[in-house]
């Protein structure tokens, strides 16, 4: 047997993986994390909203300079302008430096003891006879690799999850379960400290533009289109989504950003469907997005990660100590998971798929009908009390809604 | 085969996180395109916000693709 250099291994640097690693660290474990990246947290590819809730759980003290601005709410805008307008003490939030936000949390997992590489790629899974994880082949700044062992390896890679899928996750995403997502930075916007969401297929085909208020008259103005939809020619004169050119569009006809100039091009694509089968197999978890455990409506991961970082650790603390990394042992973390989060992805996820087939039409009436209430019961997963509203005056969306009513599945 | 121009390339890997084949992956600080793995699906091309990436069907061997699209 080989001798292990440390307890567990973490593939990436994010928001999953650093939590992970701080909890994993504080539980007793000797644990490497190394990110590919040559900074931690850059490039930024993300709206980088992140509501109050999972820090707070965590207790948490979010300091000034990880984020832009506070956030009170949202404004959910329909296809003919109508706005709603939700906000309580439960849709407070940030919108986070993440450069800085991510570098944060690793910072506090190094507090605890947690090893940080950057610029520290795994090029490859190594493994035992019968196929498990022993450990990575790492490289640094693309140096010669060599081998660092681990009897648990942790896949926090994200979108990528090269790794994971060398482990046996079927991580691969489809085009109808992603969404490509194209942002601008722009200065000068009059914002109300409010995330401003828009919606409408001609506006954002299977998707919406979003409008995220940033400190000094800033914001990050983006648009996140289904993956599937077709609405330009790519190079070569393959047909495919193109956001960017919606997103032109939106601003073209936006009174306030259509002289605003743009600080920043970034864009990415993001998990909007359902996570993965398994997450964890005998040495090994799949944590964060890596794992799709994405909101498929807002394709929002931050949150999910970090809570799921922390269910994640609870588990591999409890394997360090049996000495048993054995997949029954840890799929205590996939069920403790599937039971909490999972159940409201899992809405989440038949929500995307009722609002994809909602007419421009259809969603006008919506927007008139529904209050800031219906809006949270919809969040919260409580459909019925809205789904009847919709219906009363317009009943033919029967066919399309009742996917939303328990039992009419 | 694909090609990537690198300068426009914004590193969402979105592309390696639609790939079936594994054929494209981050190595360094830009994305690798890997020829010999590639089915020529062309789901990167479709799915890139960047529009940066090129497919050429049938060619395997860098050597092969056209002129413009070298370098």
């Amino acid at each position: 047997m080989t001798k292990n250099d440390h307890d567990v291994i973490v593939i990436g640097g994010g928001p999953a993986g650093a939590t992970f690693a701080r909890l994993a660290a504080q539980g007793g474990m000797d644990v490497l994390v190394i990110d590919k990246r040559k900074e931690i947290g850059v490039p930024v590819r993300c709206g980088e909203g992140l509501g109050v809730g999972e820090l707070v759980k965590q207790g948490l003290d979010i300091p000034k300079r990880c984020y832009s601005t506070q956030v009170e709410g949202s404004k959910v805008v329909g296809p003919n302008g109508r706005e709603i307008i939700w906000k309580t003490d439960d849709t407070k939030g940030w919108i986070l430096e993440r450069k800085i936000f991510d570098k944060w949390l690793c910072e506090l997992a190094v507090e605890k003891g947690a090893k940080v590489k950057t610029y520290t790629r795994a090029v490859e899974v190594l493994k035992d006879g019968k196929g498990k994880p022993t450990g990575v082949k790492i490289s640094h700044g693309g140096r010669e690799s060599y081998d660092v062992h681990a009897p648990l390896i942790v896949s926090a890679e994200g979108m990528e999850s090269m790794m994971a899928r060398q482990m046996g996750f079927k991580t691969v995403h489809s085009l109808y379960d992603v969404d490509t997502c194209y942002e601008y930075e722009m200065k000068p916007y009059d914002h109300e400290n409010l995330i401003e969401l828009y919606f409408g297929n001609k506006i954002a085909p299977r998707g919406y533009v979003w409008i995220f208020p940033k400190a000094d008259k800033k914001a990050n103005v983006g648009i996140g289109i289904g993956g599937n939809v077709v609405n330009g020619k790519k190079l070569g004169g393959v047909d495919g989504a193109a956001p960017k050119v919606l997103l032109d569009e939106f601003i073209k006809n936006n009174d306030q950003l259509k002289d605003a100039s743009t600080l920043l091009d970034f864009g990415g694509v993001i998990s909007v469907g359902a996570p993965i089968n398994e997450f964890v197999q005998d040495n090994c978890m799949v944590i964060g997005t890596a794992a799709k455990q994405v909101d498929p409506i807002h394709g929002g991961g931050i949150g999910l990660a970090m809570e799921c970082g922390v269910m994640a650790a609870a588990v591999a603390i409890k394997a360090h100590e049996k000495k048993d990394y054995s997949k029954k042992m840890l799929m205590e973390y996939d069920k403790v998971w599937r039971a909490e989060p999972g159940k409201v992805v899992a809405e989440r996820l038949l929500l995307r798929k009722v609002i994809e087939k909602v007419s421009d039409d259809d969603f006008n009436h919506i927007f008139n009908t529904l209050t800031d209430h219906d809006l949270k019961a919809i969040m919260d997963g409580k459909f019925a009390g809205p789904v009847t509203k919709v219906l009363a005056g317009r009943p033919q969306l029967i066919g399309i809604l009742s996917a939303l009513i328990p039992g009419k599945k | 085969m694909i090609t990537i121009k690198h300068d426009g390339c914004i590193l969402c890997v979105g592309c390696s996180s639609v790939c079936p084949a594994s054929a494209i992956e981050v190595v360094g600080t830009r994305m690798k395109h890997f020829p010999e793995k590639c089915i020529d699906c062309g789901l990167c091309v479709k799915i890139c916000p960047a529009n940066v990436i090129c497919m050429y069907k049938g060619v395997k061997n860098p050597k092969d693709l056209p002129p413009e699209a070298r370098g």
